[in-house]
């Protein structure tokens, strides 16, 4: 009776293996890229040899425009997900508390364009930014990221509206508000938890996409269309590919952690009831 | 300042109606509670006053104004919720300047009137925080501090007190009473609580099913209920209806309560019933009594024998339950002493106090 309760041991080892897999990838990248290419050829665990170099950490800056693919990567995915955040809740609202003729349509038309696999929007989208000179501007890809947000990206912002307290609306329309400043002063800044959550998935979604930059840029490329010239035709070039992935996975890593907070923040700020 | 008049209106939610051609008067300055039992209609209509629900037909005017078309904003209008509806994202400071802001009103102007709406409610010292940083009480002050800032001419309220503790209830009542008061402005008053209408109205609105069952003064309703619902809703405990008809004894009619006693008929209704209308005959706990424990009685008074079903002492009084017939009746002992159980006791009715309503339309004879 008077023993402390134990716990049990095998959920932490269950817990120490899965996280083992997870991180196992990350540390081979790690070692790939700070031993000579040579050494890690047989595989990045045979340590017969080991040397400690950032050779490839140097190379890969001095090589390839890394510096410039960062920054179109912010760019494109910032801005994407910018678009995103800001207009999919405005199509929520419409969508919540709005009524116009054919909403419910226009509703499950908007939500079944997620099913619409990407690549077939590749032909009609390049003829058209071929012809408006679009091909090699960033915004060849916003655009669509954008667009495509919009069907996953106002569902579940509306799904989260249709809970939001009615009489708020109700109170801001008595205090004066028309519809547009409702959204702007009342909805919108109780309504981060989803906007978080649209820029986080928007933003990893834009930052790892590789099909749309690859076919439409040119010149003002990301990283991960980089990552793929990296690796050489005739060059394996491991380890300099293990930087820039490194390079590549840490700012999406930062983005999450700093904006997780939000997602636990969720219903609790939402109204002025007491509960 | 301003009038209301509510001249046939009509809300329909697609198919079903709920709301039938209502039509009412308010007076410039009046306090006007709506009550009625849930799903009755109230919130509707105070909902289309305020321009947040269109209007299916007839007309609303404010002043001499008809506002049906207008934007809530262009009524004149100000309103308090049930869950007060305060902006979690800002301070009570915002909060209660967040009209006076979108109407483009002077920065100095709306700390003046913010200032003045905060001392008059004692929020002073709460300005800076944000809503869920307020008690219940508190909260639904904000909420009446944002309504009286703009200075509107008509306050609407929708039960805001039905979230408030028994007590901090009460208090709230005489203070919102004490603001009409003051700035005697117009006020409709939603609630479904008849003490709270009682206590604070100039003129209740009954309303049923969509429809106005009564409009009057507290002490009309009181007095002379139109039929059975308003009989049974206005006062507590409500109006025992005993149900009989009338027969004939010897000169004068008399009504037979079912499997029960032989009542007499109050004098001012004695030409108006005929023999063999089945009726309700009204009784209120006050005007039935155990004799010696009755309040003094201005006019004819009849005394018969019950015996006891119940017994619940309040304090002050008791409540005794006693079989009339089928019915039940409540009668109210003044000055109590103990009572007990299946014991047989001499009772009297004040007749003066009881009401009699048909019982095919429900409608009170005395009209
Ligand atoms: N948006 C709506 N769509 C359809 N029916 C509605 C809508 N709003 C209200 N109703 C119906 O209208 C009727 C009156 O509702 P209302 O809210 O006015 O009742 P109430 O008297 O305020 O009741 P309570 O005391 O419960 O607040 C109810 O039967 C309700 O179901
Ligand atoms: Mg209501």
């Amino acid at each position: 009776m008077n023993d402390i309760y134990k716990p049990p041991l095998w959920p932490m080892l269950l817990i120490g293996v899965v996280s083992l897999i997870w991180v196992l990838p990350l540390i081979g990248i790690i070692m790939t890229s700070i031993r000579p290419e040579g050494e890690t050829l047989k595989g990045w665990w045979n340590i017969e040899e080991f040397t400690l170099t950032l050779e490839a950490w140097r190379e890969v800056w001095v090589n390839y425009p890394l510096w410039d693919a960062l920054w179109n990567s912010i760019k494109i995915a910032g801005l994407s997900s910018l678009g995103s955040i800001l207009l999919a809740p405005m199509g929520a609202y419409a969508f919540a508390f709005l009524n116009f003729p054919g909403k419910k349509v226009t509703f499950l038309l908007l939500v079944n364009a997620f099913v619409i696999p990407n690549q077939i929007l590749i032909i009609p989208l390049f003829t058209l930014w071929r012809n408006v000179g679009l091909i090699d501007n960033i915004f060849s890809v916003i655009i669509p990221f954008v667009a495509l947000s919009m069907a996953w990206a106002v569902f579940l912002v509306r799904n989260y509206l249709v809970d939001f307290p009615r009489s708020l609306i109700d109170a801001a329309h008595i205090d004066g508000c028309g519809h547009v400043r409702t959204f702007w002063s009342v909805v919108l800044p109780n309504a981060l938890t989803p906007m978080a959550a649209v820029g986080i998935l928007q933003f990893m979604w834009t930052w790892n996409s590789l099909m749309l930059p690859m076919l439409f840029l040119r010149e003002n490329i990301p990283l991960p269309v980089l990552l793929t010239k990296i690796k050489g035709t005739y060059e394996p070039n491991w380890d300099q590919v293990a930087v820039a992935t490194i390079i590549t996975s840490v700012i999406p890593l930062l983005i999450f952690l700093y904006f997780q907070k939000y997602f636990a923040a969720g219903a609790s700020n939402q109204s002025g009831q007491k509960g | 300042m301003a009038s209301i008049a509510l001249n046939n209106l009509v809300k329909e939610f697609g198919e079903t109606r709920v709301l039938h051609s209502i039509d009412l008067d308010i007076k410039d300055g009046e306090f006007v509670v709506f009550v009625g039992p849930s799903g009755c209609g109230k919130s509707t209509t105070l909902r289309m006053v305020a321009g947040l629900e269109s209007v299916s037909s007839g007309e609303i005017r404010i002043g001499d104004r008809e506002v049906s078309g207008l934007a809530p904003k262009d009524r004149g209008i100000s309103m308090v919720f049930q869950d007060y509806a305060l902006y979690p994202h800002m301070t009570v400071r915002k909060n209660l300047g967040f009209g006076l802001k979108v109407s483009g009103t002077p920065a100095a102007e709306i700390t003046q009137k913010v200032d003045e709406a905060a001392k008059m409610l004692g929020l002073e010292q709460l300005l800076d925080r944000k809503p869920k940083q307020l008690s219940g009480g508190q909260r639904q002050r904000v909420a009446m501090g944002r309504a009286i800032v703009r200075s509107p001419e008509v306050y609407l309220f929708d039960e805001p007190l039905s979230n408030l503790d028994a007590k901090l209830r009460t208090q709230m009542r005489s203070e919102i009473k004490r603001l009409h008061k003051k700035v005697r402005n117009t006020i409709i008053y939603v609630t479904h609580d008849q003490i709270e209408a009682m206590t604070m109205a100039d003129r209740i609105v009954v309303m049923r099913g969509g429809h106005i069952e009564q409009v009057g003064t507290p002490s009309e309703l009181f007095k002379s209920p139109a039929n059975v619902f308003v009989a049974t809703f206005i006062g507590s405990p409500p109006m025992a209806m005993v149900d009989g008809e009338i027969v004939k004894d010897g000169a004068s009619p008399m009504f037979q309560a079912a499997n029960g006693p032989l009542l007499p008929i109050p004098a001012r209704l004695r030409d108006k019933v005929k023999v063999g209308q089945k009726v309700f005959y009204g009784i209120r706990s006050d005007s039935f009594s155990p004799v010696g424990h009755s309040l003094p009685r201005a006019g004819e008074v009849h005394q018969m024998s019950c015996t006891v079903d119940h017994v619940e002492p309040l304090g002050a009084e008791t409540l005794i339950s006693v079989a009339l017939g089928n019915s039940t009746v409540l009668s109210k002992m003044f000055n109590p002493t103990e009572v007990d159980v299946d014991e047989t006791r001499a009772f009297e009715l004040e007749l003066d106090a009881c009401y009699l309503f048909d019982k095919g339309t429900e409608q009170s004879l005395d009209l």
